[in-house]
Formats: structure tokens, C-alpha cells, sequence
């Protein structure tokens, strides 16, 4: 049963271990440690949501835990930062989704961790301050500091694209 | 934007060869933790139970010793016992039926009761009689008794009481005063006296 599982989502959950991890090497500890926690916790899983996201949580989480020793995430006072709309970012929409995710993993640990959950896990800055241990208004930050950098990583690329 | 995310959201990567190998490894180490603790605490469960099981069987014997039976062989004391009772039953029911034959009986009667008086006196009476100044002496019990004797032995001895009586007038008169270490004394005078009157007769 358990290599059943393994085979259903090792492949899904590795992609979110590359996302949150700085390398190919502490993504393969955090796939490693993210089954064992899964079949371990079997048991614990209530039936409230999808199982594929009672699985992401536990990946996620295990990524979170794996580096917050690393990543230190200094809460700042609330800093009115320049707002970048998502439609700034829709020059991502016409990439590939490997280079997309090039592009993300050029982010800073902080940052990317903030993206990955808010823009593409979904949560909210209240979950994500919950699951980090920040205030909603450091989440909030983190994440336009993060766009802002994308979108200048996104320009620099069209620049040279079009030279 | 909401095409990067859903494509990022479902994308799949093919983890590294050796990946489920290398998870299995740990979760073999995992059930081999387990194993050793699942041992360790059935070790400590049956340890448990049987340190358990010990104490309430000593715990049951102390139980059952206080409250047990005696041995049939135990009953010789209660036997015994029985047995003595029974026979002190029967000696009463004996006393009682020789009792009544005696009450029935005048002679036997009449033993008894100067068997008895003569015991009591001997131990507890004095007789008191006035010498010839008129001043009251005791008389010792050894001396009391053999007077008494001479009234209420039976059969009667004539002989023995004539001396008796002759004694006790003897006593009465002397001023010498009739203890257990005098007494012979008295009688030898007693002796004489008769002697003479019997050679006088």
C-alpha cells in the first residue's frame, strides 16, 4: 500500500519539495522525510478534504520545518511597499513552466517560501503567518518584495529576448 | 496569471532513481525501532503481569491459611476434649445417683455427714471450754478433733469414747492447758488415774 501511495503522488510532491527547497539535494531529504511522515500519519487523516492536499500539507509543512533554520523571516513594522498587480506578472502566463519555476527558484528562500504559499498553494497571509510563525504583515511584505523581484527577473528577461 | 499557477500547482517531476529504495530503508529502520518497542513493552507487560500474579497469589494464600479448616487430624484436642467432658457428665450423674442412695440410705447418711463434720471441724473449729479458775481455753484442732470424734464416730466405740470423756474431764480440771505438744502428758495421767480407780474397782 505504501509504495502504491508512493507511486500515486512521488512525482507531484517531489515538484513541491523543488519549489521550497534551495537544491536538488535537501529536496530529495525533504521527499524522503515527507513519505515517512505521510505513511506514519495514515491514521490521523479525517476525511475533511482532498487526500492529495492532507498529502501537500504535510510536504509543505515538512519543507517549512526543514528550512526554518535557514530561513529567518524578520518580522518588519508594517512598511507601505509598492503594489504590484498580478497582471504585471501575467508575463509569466507565456513562459514554460519549467522556466517559470526557474524564475521563481531565483528568489530568496524568504520569498519564495511567501509566493509558493500565497500565489500557488493558495493560502492566506493569516494561514501563512500562522504556519511560518510571522505576523500577516510580514507575509504581506514578503510577498510584494517577491513580486517585485519577479517582475524585474520577468523584465530583464524580455530585455534579452529582445536584444 | 491564473495559467502559471495551475500549471505550477499540477506539475510533476520524476523523482531520482533509488528514491522509494531509500525511503523503504528508513521505514525498515522505523519498524525495527518499533519491533524493539513493541518488544521492550511486551517484556514489561508480562513482567508486570506475572510480579502481578505473585502478589495476589500470596496475597490469596495468606487469605485462605487464616480461613481454612482445621485438619480432620486437628480434631484430637476437640476429641479430647469431648471425651472429658463426657466423662466428668458421668462421674456427676454417678455422685449424684450414689447421693441419693445415701440420702435413702439412714446408715450411709450418717457416715457422710460425720465424715464431713469431722473434716470441717478439723480444719476450721476450736473448741473453747473453762478451765477450773473459770477462765475460757482454747483447745487446739488436733486436740478438738479427736474429742469431737469420740461424739459422732460410727459405728459407736463405747470404749474409746468412755476415754474420751474421761480425757475431757481430765482437761477440764488441770490447769495445765491441753495443746498438741502437752496432750500426752494429760492422756498418760488420764491413764493413770483410770488405772488406780480400775485397781481400786
Amino acid at each position: 500500500m505504501q509504495r502504491l501511495l508512493y507511486d500515486r503522488f512521488a512525482s507531484m510532491m517531489y515538484a513541491v519539495c523543488l519549489r521550497y527547497s534551495e537544491n536538488t539535494e535537501d529536496a530529495n531529504d525533504v521527499m524522503q522525510e515527507g513519505f515517512i511522515k505521510v505513511f506514519k500519519s495514515l491514521s490521523k487523516f479525517r476525511a475533511e478534504g482532498s487526500f492529495e492536499g492532507w498529502v501537500r500539507r504535510i510536504f509543505i509543512n515538512t519543507s517549512i520545518e526543514h528550512y526554518r533554520k535557514k530561513v529567518k523571516l524578520y518580522n518588519v513594522s508594517e512598511v507601505q511597499e509598492n503594489t504590484i498587480e498580478d497582471n504585471e506578472l501575467n508575463a509569466l502566463d507565456s513562459l514554460a513552466t519549467k522556466d517559470v519555476l526557474n524564475i521563481i527558484n531565483e528568489l530568496s528562500p524568504g520569498y519564495k517560501q511567501v509566493f509558493n504559499m500565497h500565489v500557488i498553494e493558495g493560502y492566506s497571509h493569516k494561514e501563512i503567518a500562522d504556519m511560518l510563525g510571522i505576523t500577516e504583515g510580514t507575509s504581506k511584505s514578503q510577498l510584494a518584495r517577491a513580486k517585485g523581484v519577479l517582475k524585474k527577473i520577468i523584465e530583464t528577461r524580455i530585455d534579452k529576448k529582445i536584444e | 496569471m491564473q495559467d502559471f499557477k495551475n500549471n505550477i500547482y499540477n506539475y510533476k517531476v520524476t523523482p531520482p532513481e533509488g528514491m522509494w529504495e531509500r525511503i523503504a530503508d528508513k521505514l525498515d529502520d522505523e519498524k525495527v525501532i518499533k519491533i524493539h518497542n513493541y518488544r521492550k513493552s511486551k517484556f514489561v507487560f508480562y513482567g508486570a503481569t506475572a510480579a502481578a500474579s505473585v502478589v495476589i497469589i500470596f496475597l490469596g494464600s495468606l487469605f485462605f491459611k487464616k480461613n481454612e479448616k482445621p485438619h480432620p487430624s486437628a480434631n484430637v484436642p476437640v476429641k479430647t476434649s469431648k471425651l472429658l467432658a463426657q466423662k466428668i457428665k458421668d462421674s456427676i450423674n454417678l455422685n449424684q445417683k450414689i447421693l441419693e442412695s445415701i440420702i435413702h440410705n439412714p446408715k450411709e447418711k450418717k457416715e457422710i455427714i460425720a465424715k464431713n463434720s469431722s473434716l470441717n471441724r478439723v480444719n476450721k473449729k476450736y473448741i473453747t471450754v473453762a478451765n477450773p479458775d473459770g477462765q475460757p481455753v482454747k483447745i487446739s484442732p488436733k486436740v478438738a478433733t479427736l474429742i469431737i470424734s469420740a461424739d459422732n464416730e460410727f459405728p459407736p466405740k463405747p470404749i474409746w469414747n468412755k476415754k474420751i470423756r474421761e480425757w475431757q474431764k481430765i482437761m477440764l480440771s488441770t490447769t495445765v492447758l491441753p495443746t498438741s505438744a502437752n496432750l500426752i502428758d494429760v492422756v498418760q495421767l488420764a491413764s493413770k488415774n483410770d488405772n488406780s480407780i480400775d485397781k481400786v474397782d
